[in-house]
């Protein structure tokens, strides 16, 4: 414990140096631009940036590169509450409340819990890299396909949370997510499914592209089906100071359950921020004494997931600086650039080349503070977008989403995906289908097939092995546990009284 | 007091927004080549991606050539860049395509239409041997334990590895075949990408791990996977793992990596690209960056070439083929067709049931008895994005999205026309200045893009 302090205080002393601190700040607001596009996700431009950091000295290119990982995971946020565009996927469920609120005039507010949020999980998370990285790196060790299989059921039970008001076109959605993520290589086998010879399909159909698709592009067809239907319900901004006090009471547990769920999670190699920021968003919905504000603008929804992506991916840097496992894109690509260095990550980087190591953890927690400095003073002006001419937000809208989807692979068949996509989604929500069903299904259905399948194939086709491992076990049982538990709870919801059934007409009615 | 003392990072900042712009310019050197597209038929991070990245800056430096630019293009074993590099790269001298040895593995899973034989061979460059390791704790003390067990219960064993028809699946079929048992009852798991195999073998969810030696070098030195056999010829300096072959295997193996060029180009052009390539491979940073990388020298221009893919191609054909022979892992449920039948009538029924409900619900609510219409304003934006998807490829990103976004806005409300165009061409611009110039994105480029 005292070495570990020692060899913090060290690296921050060298992060500290006024050139690192400069790379932080290129960094992160690099990351938070990077962040805000959709499409484009911090792995690319590490990538992009990698020969031009040739130059460079490897700590302050770290520094950097720390600075691009945190800033985007942030960034994501702020298109995600304003625009309804989920810069990355990791930023999607933070769409589904953080828009409502920009909606209702909140946006400050919504924006504000982003940026505390992912401050205040960002340096939790930090601090628990710090301090438990190896043991934790050797416990994620334990998950093999019957765990990571488990783990996905556990997060398909957050489904049962998102359908919506009505449970069949909730279904639906899911079913739809699902038959997308059915579309390309078999990973197991390497046979192609339902790529109709299209070879763009070979590798299935991007959940960036369908994020987009849904939510960027249906949303600018679906206003512009509402355009003379009905009149667009003016914004008025609330305040361009940021949160009430109330508020603020709302977001502290938010933040920290998000930074609990976020980091174990982050340090499994499982698909990403996706799980972490539904799990969050599940559990907030679950724990709320007025589950019904959710999805109208409640608050905790936004803290929660927001907490958990920034904590999961500090969790990412844990088996990558502890094991030399990159477990996620950006990791891979983290790798390559420590490789470049001449520098071999694996289990003994941390002896081999502390500086470097604890340099790096330290302009993590500085990159924190640095996001929160730059970004808090800004929360008004972004919030002021909202009152921007719909027809230039929407036009600027397209624009982007066309570029992100399209600089992927550099392919126009991806640019047509993005737009038959968009018009599903515009027609989703027409006959009042809920999209985030759809997103989770192609998330997790193909992650789920796929690990049942290994775990299959090692145990031989025996079945027990999702019983007779413990923490695959375990993880069932919870999922079996949040299921029932959540029948329990909507019964006593409906039978508490025609108040409660009364205000769901409503809001059905008026959505439709 | 200033952020930026001495002018540093001001100089370092502007050095990075010149590299973005170009790449260094050695005023000195005359560059032999303008510009020199490299396409990397796969991901950010990957083997292909690494070696087209070092050829840039290897390129770029010594001033062979001007500006290198490097495209991905992933997906499916990197045949989906093989394919878009024959389709519209035809004669072209500007563009090469970073392939090799797991391409060969993606055209024959795949079925690939395109193949090696259609684009112009260049030179193969560099070689990675791969290695067969067991967790620290497996029983498995050497390789002749582990060929037991193997011939004892072939399927009892898993391996670990990458994706399927890769190099690593290749490897394991080889050996199979070598020591008698057939390549089709191995039970190969494939994982996607190096992390996740070795996280496998690390956690002793798989009995074997099978992987480039670059990616268990390192746990290889710190004791916590035990390496069994290396597939080299020989031992390899300063690494204590003895080779298949003085193992009692006969497999030799080497994940070898390649650039070719566009079919259809002249021999004086190959010709040219053949020398930059040499040029390149004699330069000091290249060695340097081997050494960097642990990548083998394995450089072999032209026809030599040429000649390797064909022998190379048969080998890894059969190889597959016999892998493929007797695949089925974990018994009925996990075989491929369940899962997609479950989903496809799950869609079914929740789409007949959504009717179902649907219907009564609007029997029931009479507000919805006039079927919607679409609006004037739909049918602007889907001409926005037809035009934006028809013109981008010839006309360029910036015509394109001005376009997009003026009709667009136009949709909403036409009141502003010529301020809406001014919002869209200072949008487009800046949005291309921003992401096609400075972060180097592909963007749909046309004579406007060529031109800034």
């Amino acid at each position: 414990m005292l070495e570990t302090l020692q060899a913090l205080t060290s690296g921050f002393v060298s992060a500290f140096a006024l050139h690192h601190l400069g790379w932080a700040l290129v960094g992160t607001t690099l990351g938070t631009a990077i962040g805000v596009l959709p499409g484009i996700g911090p792995a690319l431009t590490v990538a992009v940036l990698l020969p031009v950091t040739f130059n460079l000295d490897p700590i302050s290119a770290f520094i950097m590169f720390g600075g691009i990982y945190s800033g985007a995971m942030y960034g994501g946020s702020t298109t995600s509450i304003l625009l309804n565009t989920p810069g990355e996927t990791g930023s999607i469920a933070t769409a589904i409340d953080g828009y409502m609120m920009a909606r209702q005039g909140r946006g400050a507010a919504a924006l504000t819990t982003a940026a505390v949020g992912s401050f205040v999980a960002g340096t939790l998370a930090t601090v628990a890299l710090t301090f438990f990285a190896p043991p934790l790196a050797r416990a994620a060790l334990r998950f093999g396909p019957a765990e990571y299989f488990a783990l996905t059921v556990v997060a398909f039970t957050t489904v049962s949370l998102l359908l919506g008001p009505s449970r069949v076109k909730g279904l639906f959605s899911l079913f739809l997510g699902l038959s997308v993520g059915l579309v390309g290589i078999d990973q197991l086998t390497g046979d192609a499914r339902f790529s109709f010879g299209i070879p763009q399909l070979l590798d299935g159909i991007d959940v960036v592209i369908l994020v987009i698709g849904l939510f960027a592009v249906g949303e600018t067809i679906y206003q512009a089906w509402q355009y003379g239907r009905s009149e667009p319900e003016a914004v008025v901004l609330h305040d361009f100071t940021g949160m009430s006090r109330e508020e603020w009471k709302r977001s502290w547990g938010s933040w920290l359950r998000g930074t609990a769920i976020g980091f174990p999670l982050g340090v499994l190699p499982c698909g990403g921020t996706v799980i972490p920021t539904f799990v969050s968003y599940a559990t907030e919905k679950r724990l709320s004494k007025e589950p019904e504000r959710f999805g109208h603008g409640a608050i905790e929804g936004v803290a929660g997931p927001e907490a958990a992506n920034n904590a999961a991916a500090a969790g990412v840097l844990v088996p990558l600086l502890t094991l030399g496992l990159p477990s996620s894109a950006t990791a891979a690509v983290l790798l390559a650039a420590f490789q470049q260095y001449g520098l071999q990550p694996g289990p003994l980087l941390f002896t081999s080349r502390p500086d470097l190591v604890w340099t790096l953890i330290a302009s993590l927690y500085i990159g924190n503070v640095m996001l929160l400095v730059l970004n808090l003073p800004l929360v008004g002006i972004w919030a002021r977008v909202m009152l921007m001419p719909r027809r230039l937000l929407f036009a600027g809208v397209l624009v982007l989403a066309s570029l992100g989807a399209y600089s992927l692979n550099g392919s126009l068949v991806d640019l047509a995906i993005l737009y038959v996509v968009g018009a599903v989604g515009c027609a989703m929500r027409v006959y009042d289908v809920p999209l985030v069903p759809a997103v989770l299904g192609l998330v997790l259905g193909p992650l789920s097939e796929l690990q049942f399948r290994r775990a299959l194939a090692i145990s031989e086709g025996d079945l027990s092995v999702f019983v007779t491992r413990p923490i695959s076990a375990v993880l069932l049982l919870v999922a079996a546990t949040l299921l029932i538990g959540s029948k329990v709870v909507t019964r006593r919801l409906v039978t508490e009284g025609a108040e409660e059934t009364d205000r769901h007409g409503e809001t059905g009615e008026r959505r439709s | 007091m200033s952020l930026f003392p001495h002018g540093r990072p001001v100089r370092v900042l502007t050095t990075v927004a010149l590299l973005a712009l170009g790449g260094v310019v050695d005023a000195a050197q005359d560059p032999a080549i303008g510009q020199l597209r490299l396409i990397a038929p796969a991901a950010p991070g990957g083997g292909w991606d690494q070696t087209a990245r070092v050829m840039q800056q290897v390129l770029q430096r010594t001033g062979i050539v001007r500006t290198a630019p490097v495209e991905n293009i992933p997906g499916a074993a990197g045949t989906i860049g093989l394919a878009r590099f024959v389709g519209s790269e035809q004669g072209r001298d500007d563009a090469i395509l970073v392939s090799g040895l797991i391409m060969l593995g993606g055209i024959v899973m795949h079925r690939s239409p395109v193949t090696l034989r259609e684009v112009t061979p260049i030179a193969r460059l560099t070689g990675e041997y791969e290695a067969i390791v067991v967790p620290a704790n497996s029983p498995f003390r050497t390789l002749t334990d582990m060929i037991r067990a193997l011939k004892d219960r072939p399927e009892s064993l898993s391996w670990g590895g990458g994706s399927a028809g890769g190099s690593d699946q290749i490897l394991a079929g080889l050996v199979a075949e070598a020591v008698g048992v057939p390549p089709g009852r191995i039970n190969y798991i494939a994982f996607s990408g190096g992390g996740e195999s070795l996280s496998a073998i690390l956690g002793g969810q798989v009995s074997l791990g099978i992987n480039g030696l670059a990616e268990l070098e390192a746990q290889i030195e710190a004791g916590t996977v035990r390496a069994l056999a290396i597939s080299s010829a020989e031992r390899l300096p300063g690494l204590d793992v003895p080779t298949l072959r003085e193992q009692g295997v006969d497999v030799e193996f080497e994940n070898w990596r390649s650039v070719v060029a566009p079919p259809g180009i002249g021999a004086r052009e190959r010709q040219r690209l053949e020398s930059v390539i040499a040029a390149m491979v004699a330069t000091p940073e290249w060695r340097a960056a081997l050494e960097r990388y642990r990548w083998l020298d394995r450089y072999l221009p032209g026809d030599a070439f040429a000649r390797f893919v064909d022998r190379e191609e048969m080998r890894v054909r059969t190889t597959l083929r016999q892998l493929e022979a007797g695949q089925d892992g974990g018994g009925a449920l996990a075989s491929v067709g369940v899962y997609p039948t479950f989903v496809l009538s799950g869609l079914a029924m929740c789409a007949v049931a959504a009717l179902v409900v649907g219907r009564t619900a609007s029997r029931a609510v009479t507000s919805r008895t006039s079927r919607p219409k679409i609006s004037g304003t739909v049918w602007w934006i889907g001409l926005a994005l037809v035009i934006n998807l028809a013109m981008a490829k010839t006309v360029g990103f910036v015509v394109a999205s001005t376009a997009m976004f003026w009709l667009t806005a136009r949709a909403f409300d036409d009141r502003h026309p010529i301020r809406d165009g001014l919002f869209a061409v200072a949008m487009a611009l800046a949005a291309f200045l921003l992401f096609g110039h400075f972060l180097q994105l592909p963007l749909p480029a046309g004579p406007l893009e060529r031109w800034l």
